[in-house]
């Protein structure tokens, strides 16, 4: 289990670098991230653009890990790809991550994976 | 190619005269084996279908799969033994028909009851719940039955409006 961790003073910066979070890894992923985040007591910025899939085990994992951080802490979530982002949506937990749509670090801002339906 | 394989549910006779590009595997219902064969799921079917409706079918393939894996039976006497799953995907004018079996525990009555997310408690958020809701929402026709030991349960994918129209 991989993560960049990166101290920015004012908050932890995290790039996931795992492209599945799912049943096989979640709860080594939840422990792993807890052990860090809970550690630096610190707002979380995580760099989700490497991650390609997630399913409800990985979704489990993410909450776990929110609610090990005091409420007053943020755990804010960029570039999150279409199948990881389609997840967050649909359970409703967009409501309860701050979801922002570039990655943390100062790179150009670049557009979302376009989530169009190629045609057939 | 055991005899049983060949009897798998899920094609109609009718679907068979259009040749469309489906994926039949055996597999031990195993978190990695799951990841591998979704993967290959996915090699399968990549241009042939849109990212969207490959990504709405890997997600709730992966619920279904990993269910079965993660209620395998833990008596002594079945420890060695995984559930075998038997995975058929056939792709249809409107979606990817999917038909599974399994010889794993039978699914509970209430996973295909009409589901609403699990309560969001601010203080208290749920960490697990999510998984029969995905698979209801993403899914048409869903159904299931339980004959002697094993579990059928068949669904279709719809294709975003898109790719219908195309």
């Amino acid at each position: 289990m991989q993560f960049i961790v990166e101290d920015a003073e004012s908050h932890l910066n995290i790039t996931v670098t795992e492209p599945r979070i799912d049943a096989a890894i979640a709860t080594l992923f939840k422990d792993k991230l807890r052990e860090i985040v809970v550690k630096n007591r610190k707002p979380v910025h995580m760099d989700m653009a490497a991650v390609d899939f997630m399913d409800s085990s990985g979704l489990g994992a993410m909450i776990a890990v929110r609610k090990s951080l005091p409420e007053n802490l943020a755990l804010v979530l960029f570039a999150l790809t279409p199948n990881v982002e389609r997840v967050f949506r649909l359970t409703r937990m967009d409501s309860v991550f701050d979801i922002q749509p570039r990655t943390s670090q100062s790179r150009t801002a670049q557009p979302r994976t376009a989530q169009k339906e190629q045609r057939e | 190619m055991t005899p049983s394989e060949r009897s798998d549910p899920g094609i109609g006779t009718r679907a068979s005269a259009l040749t469309q590009p489906m994926f039949h595997r055996v597999l031990n219902a195993h978190p990695m084996i799951v990841r591998d064969t979704l993967q290959d799921v996915r090699q399968r079917f990549r241009g042939e279908v849109g990212d969207d409706t490959l990504g709405r079918l890997e997600l709730v393939l992966a619920e279904v799969m990993n269910n079965v894996a993660e209620h395998a039976p833990l008596s002594q006497a079945e420890q060695a033994r995984l559930p075998v799953i038997h995975l058929c995907i056939v792709r249809h004018s409107s979606g990817l028909a999917c038909a599974l079996t399994d010889d794993g525990v039978s699914l509970p009555d209430d996973c295909l009851l009409p589901r609403s997310l699990p309560p969001m408690v601010a203080d208290d958020l749920p960490e697990g719940g999510f998984g029969w809701f995905l698979i209801q929402d993403l899914t048409q026709a869903l159904c299931y039955y339980r004959e002697e030991s094993r579990n059928y349960l068949a669904f279709s994918i719809p294709f975003a409006q898109m790719e219908v129209d195309a």
